[in-house]
């Protein structure tokens, strides 16, 4: 059994009448990639916010390897880090600038190319963020969030208006980033998403979690409760189809 | 080094670089005053001249050439020279193209009596000009008894001598130069970061740094160095401009004490940008609320008008404004060449409005 790092107790937050986070809990170990699930509004975003330190905890208690997020804020930050929904960073910086920059937040001196080189964006060093495709942006906030080698990893919707061919780059990426023993935590509306990131998902729904365990497990208890589809799973789909005509490799 | 001093420094490098790689940055903060610079400069630059006045002279006399001739050498008149006679110069002075004019008539500087020569010059004046015929009337007085007394050798028993008290003089393009240096403090201060910081947060670029350890204060003292160092630069350009041989604008002060006390309105002003922008959370907020802020300073705090044309009671009132003492203290060093232990009411007023504008500032900050 794994040691547990992040421990999330009853875990609240309202925004005037409305619990958008209603008393959730759950483990994550270290080394696993958990997912979070959930139509738009389940409360996604706001737990992990919460235990980012980026918003005031209501009620409950976040432990990240022991410490308390709502106590010691300051230390928690140099323990994440955080590929937020936004891809924007400052106009008219080099990557290499902003990677500098990101680092010198925490304090530390990097050598930016090195991380550029994990992302496979050596070659757009001296190049602007605005002058980015989508899934580069993606790639660059990854390398951006991951300067002082944080112990957990948070994305929220990684691949949110991606094409399939970005997506599955940063798929890649970011296993690469698990075999490398960081934990893992992400929000995503991509159900084939989970299957292929997570080893645990959460899916939540109005601010509770309504089920928790590996995808394979759910799949099981759901056929288990006597479920079927009622067509018949194709050997293909239309993205399969897609991604053979267009290429996999080439995308960007 | 500490490793705040390195976050802060590696900060403050990268927001210079990005300064220098807007042009539109670059055009506002630079050359956009050196525009009001020849604009302003090319009003102020006859400074010398008080007024304009037409001179007509009906005498042949040697006494009245020689009048006419130290009269157009003075340098508190411009002698129009189109005016000729008296109708012309009635015209001019209908239209305040003329302040006032000299007759001399055509017995002036005669030698009557076979003495001395003797005469008296009329003055004409619109009724607009009252105060400029009667100022002209005495400097003319003026003129005249001292050459009565060197005619008629009788120690006069009362005098008045004036004597300059500075001998450098304030003209008014120093003033415009300390003003102008105002209005680029403000334009790099208060309306660059009202603009990018709610940008920044509508962008999410302030969140992704409120995740990571850098402390508001930490935020704040690169953004207050780079602005020093950018504003020094922008300002530097405009003094450089202003004393070429184009506008002749003199420093006469210490140049190391001017730069230690243009930081410290750089510091001052810019916290107001930053307590703005860094309240607001998108441009809708930022503008509305820095037009009330800029707009007063903009026009009370002799930025392109000086104070000293204000009715007393606006003086009064404007001599607080957080501008006014850095644009006076400037011009004291700058052109009246006076030290930082001579200002300390502009040191002590911009002081104190710094201290309220960062307390402010850092209670009203936010990063998202």
């Amino acid at each position: 059994m794994a040691e547990v790092i992040l421990e999330v107790k009853d875990l609240q937050k309202s925004y005037g009448d409305k619990k958008a986070v209603d008393g959730i809990s759950f483990e994550v170990k270290k080394g696993e990639t958990f997912g979070i699930l959930g139509p738009n509004g389940a409360g996604k975003t706001t737990t992990l916010e919460m235990i980012e330190t980026l918003r005031p905890i209501d009620g409950g208690i976040a432990l990240l390897d022991g410490i308390d997020v709502a106590k010691q804020p300051q230390k928690i930050k140099y323990m994440i880090g955080v590929q937020t929904q936004s891809t924007a960073f400052m106009d008219k910086v080099k990557l290499t600038e902003l990677l500098e920059q990101q680092a010198a937040a925490y304090g530390e001196q990097i050598d930016p190319m090195d991380l550029l080189k994990q992302v496979n964006l050596e070659d757009k060093a001296s190049s602007y963020v605005e002058n980015l495709s989508g899934g580069q942006k993606q790639r660059f906030s990854i390398a951006a969030a991951l300067v002082h080698k944080p112990k957990i990893f948070f994305l929220d919707e990684p691949t949110t208006g991606l094409d399939p061919q970005a997506r599955r780059r940063l798929w890649d990426l970011i296993k690469k980033v698990q075999k490398q023993g960081m934990t893992v935590i992400l929000t995503t509306h991509y159900m084939e998403e989970a299957e292929v990131l997570c080893e645990r998902v959460a899916i939540m729904d109005e601010g509770k979690i309504v089920a928790l365990d590996s995808p394979k497990k759910l799949v099981q208890q759901l056929l288990g409760r006597g479920f079927s589809k009622q067509e018949q799973i194709e050997q293909a789909n239309l993205e399969d189809v897609f991604l053979d005509l267009t290429g996999k490799e080439l995308g960007r | 080094m500490p490793k705040w001093v390195f976050t802060i420094l590696v900060f403050a490098k990268i927001s210079i670089r990005r300064y220098f790689r807007d042009k539109v940055a670059l055009f506002f903060t630079v050359l956009f005053p050196l525009i009001f610079l020849f604009v302003f400069g090319s009003f102020s630059k006859n400074n010398d001249v008080s007024f304009h006045i037409g001179l007509v002279n009906q005498s042949h006399s040697q006494f009245s050439q020689k009048f006419v001739g130290d009269t157009k050498k003075n340098k508190m008149f411009k002698v129009d020279k189109e005016v000729d006679n008296l109708a012309t110069a009635k015209a001019k002075m209908s239209r305040s193209e003329i302040d006032a004019t000299v007759v001399l008539p055509a017995d002036f500087g005669e030698i009557k009596n076979g003495q001395n020569p003797s005469g008296q010059a009329i003055i004409y004046y619109d009724q607009n000009n009252i105060s400029a015929a009667q100022t002209l009337q005495s400097v003319l007085q003026g003129q005249f008894e001292g050459i009565n007394s060197k005619l008629v050798k009788s120690p006069a028993p009362f005098s008045v001598v004036s004597e300059s008290t500075n001998t450098q003089g304030l003209s008014k393009l120093d003033y415009t130069v300390s003003g102008l240096i105002g209005f680029s403090i403000i334009g790099l201060g208060i309306f660059g970061p009202v603009n990018y910081f709610p940008q920044m947060k509508k962008d999410g670029v302030l969140r992704r740094l409120h995740i990571t350890p850098l402390r508001v204060w930490q935020f704040f003292v690169s953004s207050v160095l780079s602005n020093a160092i950018i504003g020094l630069f922008s300002i530097g350009i405009m003094i450089a401009v202003a004393s070429s041989p184009l506008f002749h604008f003199k420093i006469i002060g210490n140049y190391f004490e001017l730069a230690t006390f243009i930081i410290l309105g750089i510091l001052t002003i810019f916290g107001i940008g930053l307590a703005i922008g860094g309240w607001a959370k998108n441009e809708n907020q930022a503008a509305p609320l820095a037009n009330i802020v800029v707009f007063p300073m903009l026009f009370l705090s002799g930025t392109f008008f000086p104070r000293f044309a204000m009715p007393e009671w606006l003086q009064h009132v404007t001599t607080f404004l957080p501008l006014t003492p850095i644009i006076d203290g400037i011009r004291m060093i700058a052109t009246e060449g006076k030290h930082l232990t001579d200002i300390g009411p502009q040191l002590g007023l911009t002081a104190i409005w710094a201290v309220i504008i960062y307390a402010i500032a850092f209670r009203a900050f936010r990063w998202e």
